[in-house]
């Protein structure tokens, strides 16, 4: 699914209030596992209230940035600040976060009432106040009716629910969530992003998710930090990250990209021009972050849904056309995907809503097509 | 239809077969010495051969003889304290022992399953490499270890924290007991307790840290309850032999080590009483069946 | 124990695979181990072409369980008089044909009327060798605890005051019920072969007075722990400890051992030859035992483990230093003074047993 943009949730944006200070705050932490550096020199602000996605693939050094601010590793450099608190040499047991894990963790031996308990009796909560607390917390996540049972006894879904109540019962000031949904199947975990948004809003709580999975991170987060190799590829908004990808690993890696290469032939008041000799085209488009200069190798990053296709040559003089032939579609129901073939044999993809039946729509294979897009729906990238 | 039938019933005899082959084992190999042994019980002894009465020739016999049968051994069990006193010594030396192993034997299993990976196979094997020479071997150097003249006074000696004629005195009391029982069965308590800590998901641990439980409180809370089904199997793994241990009282213990093992051996070879002998070994089997039925149910649940 | 019934059941594994295996005449005998010069057995087959298959036993009690179970594939078997005789009343044994004996002839009239008092008649039995049960001592560490011990006397191991001494040094007694309580009874005065559970109980008591001196009670231990100096007093079998002194003397370290009948007498026991019921050669086995009666066979034997025999004829074949060695072949006034153990019924055996655990563990 390339639903691109998600629902703007709300207004809230502290980091662009600059009187609000972080609330967590990774200051140039490096973590070192022999010569592997996981993280590299990394600062990172995180606001009150924020719910804060690192997405990003196996082994670019989310979760060991998050096992950090849990306590489970500790930085080779640099320090955690957690309300203006440095958190270095505070074990895990005393640091007020609280951790779901992706296997979910539960206490084998223990029912859902005894594991949901467990942090609150660490804390010497005295034994009413626990009962509330664990009632209360079964009904968040509806599992009132499983209070007595064991972990085995429940389903995979349950099980991570248990997981979710047990991380929240103590009311942490952060919850980290590593990869909390992975292994629901599909219909689930989208349920489970909304009730978690839900939660978060209701207990007001900082959340703190790592995943790999770029929808999962656009649907639950007010703001995502892309990783790469131990670094920040780019913080910002989903559509900020979606619409504007400061680099091609962040447009290549969140949701579906085409990206013609060519050179800088003028940039002018950010506007640059991209000369494309592959397809025998010039396109026009925003330059990305970057010193995009004449001259520069660049591509043009365009998603497949902004583009438009049509049997019809648009009027002369339009800007930005590009044309070829049907050489694939791809039916997926809500939409489909023609891939149509450039000049120089280079594959664009568009995406169109399937508004209509697809046999009543006229373009076919091999058909001859123009492909459109508007002035802003691009960007210029660097090599 | 008769070829339909031959393929049906060929898997039925094979599945048959094939539940078959355990239960003819037990019976073949523990009902029936049970059956003999329980039988010699019942019988009075004789100057003869073999030395007790009735015996049993054919089944027409069983019927002939059956008021020969008597439950007397039983009561002459009752009646003399010693059988009473040797088998509670024999219980309580097997459980002092398995307390002692499981002491010495979880922080050897825990060690060996928080070890590095490529570390852990050498480790076991270590653990069950003296098993490769024989039993009674390892128990005599102990006797050269532990007697006032072997090698522990000889060390402690050549430090200097035992006079010249000064001897440490272990051998042929309990404790030389106990070290030989420790030493012989540990294998028996390390490896299952090693296959119940290295299941032990270590993120368990780490919940319950960022729970806020403190590692020594998370290893009674967590690790060791998780760990319980393999404690059960160590120790019932050693308590049940240990119970009927002939072999080390005999050899590191004193003359006064009374165990039921010792006093089986008495009864049968300087004796000659089968039949009470065989009462003694009965009553064992009861003793011994109680944990091993709660063994199983504790495993059923696991 | 346990060593040596390990050992039996596989040497009997053995003979009966070999006893199988061969179809040519054999005879297997069954003998305590170190009990013989082996080129005895050599010079049967040579003269006789019946092959031996020979196996050995340390402990007499295990002998007795696989008697009594049958079958055991014995033809000749070595045992110690009172439990002949139980096991002739089981009917573990057949008598014997005389007329295939004719070496009988050379045997020791009053061994063989002591043997008689097991096998009456001598029906069953011959005596192979026979011994003594008394004290043994290391002599230079006596003198050094006690000059003047009584190391003729049961005193040195049965007067409290006395064996509390050696202590230190180390004191063994034979874990042996039926060689202990005779003893202490003849210590006490009373008839050393007495049945009565009175008396049993009494020489129980004696010996519970002296059991916190006694370092273990053991059969075979104080062989090694005697020759090495471990220990300074063992009760045991005059030839275990003469074996002892042996060792000793071959080590040269400084150790004396010295073998004692002690003055009021000790038990004089016998080991006696007997052929079972189900042996599978009978006649082979008669031909052993008349062989073994050769009087320089058997002289050969005892001059190989210095123990006694029952075979006046030997006497001029034996070594002169063991003839003249009045522990191994006592003088007559001592050897008046020997008494023997006719067996224990059912009943006195409990008894003997249940006062003997009860010496050993205080139960």
């Amino acid at each position: 699914m390339i639903e691109a943009v998600g629902p703007i949730k709300r207004k809230f944006a502290p980091w662009d209030d600059p009187t609000l200070k972080p609330f967590i705050r990774f200051e140039n932490v490096t973590k070192r596992f022999g010569d592997f550096t996981a993280v590299d020199n990394l600062t990172l602000d995180i606001y009150e209230r924020e719910f804060f996605a690192l997405l990003g693939p196996s082994g670019c050094g989310k979760t060991t940035l998050m096992r950090m601010l849990a306590g489970f590793e500790q930085p080779t450099e640099g320090r955690i600040l957690l309300d203006g608190k440095d958190l270095s040499g505070i074990p895990p047991y005393k640091r007020p976060v609280n951790m779901m894990f992706q296997s979910y963790a539960l206490f084998p031996h223990m029912t859902v009432e005894g594991n949901i308990a467990f942090g609150l009796k660490q804390e010497g909560m005295d034994t009413s106040n626990i009962n509330t607390r664990v009632a209360e917390m079964l009904e968040l996540v509806k599992l009132e009716k499983f209070a007595k049972r064991k972990p085995h006894q429940l389903s995979g879904g349950q099980r991570q629910r248990v997981a979710l109540a047990r991380s929240l019962a103590k009311r942490p000031k952060v919850l980290l969530l590593d990869e909390p949904l992975g292994a629901l199947d599909k219909k689930l975990r989208e349920e489970t992003q909304f009730e978690l948004m839900d939660i978060q809003m209701e207990l007001g709580m900082t959340f703190l998710i790592v995943t790999h999975d770029q929808e999962e991170a656009m649907t639950v987060s007010d703001r995502i930090a892309v990783m790469n190799h131990g670094v920040i590829a780019q913080i910002g908004t989903a559509s900020q990250i979606y619409e504007q990808p400061a680099s091609r690993y962040v447009a290549d890696f969140v949701g579906d990209i085409n990206l013609i290469d060519g050179t800088v032939s003028a940039v002018e008041g950010g506007v640059a021009t991209l000369h494309c000799a592959g397809v025998d085209a010039t396109i026009v488009a925003e330059a990305g972050p970057g010193e995009v200069a004449v001259g520069a190798e660049a591509g043009f990053a365009i998603r497949p849904e902004k583009v438009q296709i049509s049997l019809e040559a648009p009027p002369a003089g339009t800007p930005n056309v590009l044309s070829g032939e049907v050489w694939d579609i791809g039916y997926l129901g809500d939409i489909s995907v023609y891939r149509v073939r450039l000049a120089g044999g280079s594959i664009v993809k568009a995406t169109v809503a399937n508004l209509t039946r697809i046999v009543e729509r006229p373009i076919t294979w091999e058909d001859k097509v123009y492909l459109t897009w508007p002035a802003d729906a691009g960007v210029i990238l660097l090599k | 239809m008769a070829e339909r039938g031959t393929q049906e019933v060929r898997p039925f005899l094979a599945k048959w077969a094939l539940v078959a082959v355990p239960y003819l084992w037990s019976l073949l190999f523990f009902l029936a010495p049970f059956l003999i042994i329980f039988k010699i019980s019942l019988s009075q002894t004789a100057i003869a051969m073999p030395p007790y009465l009735p015996v049993i020739g054919s089944l027409g016999d069983l019927w002939t003889k059956l008021s020969d049968f008597t439950f007397d051994n039983y009561i002459f069990l009752t009646e003399d304290p010693l059988y009473y006193s040797a088998y509670l010594s024999s219980l309580r030396i097997a459980f002092v022992s398995t307390v002692l192993l499981l002491i010495v034997g979880y922080p050897i299993a825990y060690g060996m399953a928080r070890a590095p990976k490529s570390l852990r196979n050498a480790l076991v094997m270590a653990v069950i490499l003296p098993f490769w020479t024989s039993f009674l071997i390892r128990v005599y150097a102990w006797i050269g270890i532990l007697k006032p003249e072997g090698l522990i006074t000889i060390a402690l000696q050549a430090l200097g924290i035992l006079g010249p004629g000064e001897q440490i005195h272990v051998y042929n009391t309990e404790t030389a007991v106990f070290i030989g029982i420790v030493y012989s069965y540990l294998p028996f308590m390390v490896l299952p307790l090693y296959a119940a800590l290295e299941k032990l998901d270590a993120t368990l641990l780490e919940a319950a840290a960022d729970l806020g439980c403190p590692p020594t409180k998370s290893f009674w809370v967590i690790t060791f309850p998780l760990s319980l089904p393999g404690v059960v199997a160590g120790c019932f793994l050693c308590f049940i032999p240990i119970v009927g241990e002939f072999v080390i009282p005999d050899l590191l213990g004193g003359s006064e080590t009374l165990m039921i093992g010792k006093t089986l051996w008495a009864e049968f070879f300087n004796n000659r009483d089968w039949p009470v002998s065989s009462a003694v070994a009965v009553v064992l089997l009861i003793i011994l069946v109680v944990p091993i039925v709660i063994f199983q149910n504790q495993q059923k649940k696991a | 124990m346990v060593r040596q019934r390990l050992l039996g059941a596989a040497a009997l594994t053995v003979a009966l695979a070999t006893g199988a295996a061969a179809q040519e005449k054999v005879v297997n005998v069954y003998n305590w181990s170190d009990y013989i010069d082996e080129s005895t057995l050599e010079d049967f087959t040579k003269e006789t072409g019946i092959k031996v298959v020979y196996d050995v036993f340390d402990n007499q009690d295990i002998v007795e369980t696989k008697m009594l179970a049958g079958g055991s594939g014995y033809d000749v078997v070595v045992i110690t008089g009172s439990f002949l005789s139980r096991q002739i009343a089981a009917g573990v044994y057949q008598p014997l044909d005389k007329s295939k004996l004719p070496n009988l002839s050379n045997m020791w009239p009053e061994v063989m009327s002591r043997v008689a008092e097991y096998d009456p008649g001598n029906q069953y039995g011959i005596d192979y060798m026979w011994g003594t049960t008394g004290i043994g001592y290391n002599v230079e560490k006596i003198k050094a605890i006690m000059p003047d011990a009584p190391v003729n006397s049961w005193d040195m191991v049965f007067k409290p005051e006395v064996v509390s001494k050696f202590k230190d040094c180390g004191v063994q007694f034979l874990d042996a019920s039926e060689e202990l309580i005779p003893a202490a009874l003849k210590y006490l005065g009373k008839n050393p072969d007495s049945k009565d559970a009175a008396d049993i109980e009494e020489a129980g008591k004696l010996l519970a007075s002296v059991k916190p001196y006694v370092q273990k009670f053991h059969s075979s231990e104080y062989i090694n722990a005697l020759a090495n100096g471990d220990i300074c007093v063992a009760v045991g079998y005059s030839g275990d400890i003469l074996q002892a002194r042996n060792r000793a003397a071959e080590a040269k370290n400084g150790v004396t051992i010295n073998y004692v009948i002690p003055k009021e007498g000790a038990n004089m026991w016998f080991d006696i030859m007997a052929i079972p019921k189900d042996a599978p050669n009978p006649d082979a086995a008669h031909a052993f035992m008349n062989f073994i009666m050769k009087p320089e066979v058997i002289a050969k034997s005892t001059n190989y483990v210095a123990y006694a025999n029952g075979n006046l004829a030997s006497q001029k074949f034996v070594d002169p230093a063991i003839l003249s060695d009045a522990s191994i072949y006592p003088d007559k006034e001592t050897l008046a003074n020997l008494f023997s153990i006719t067996p224990y019924d059912a009943k006195a055996q409990r008894v003997l047993t249940r006062v003997w655990t009860s010496v050993k563990t205080g139960m």
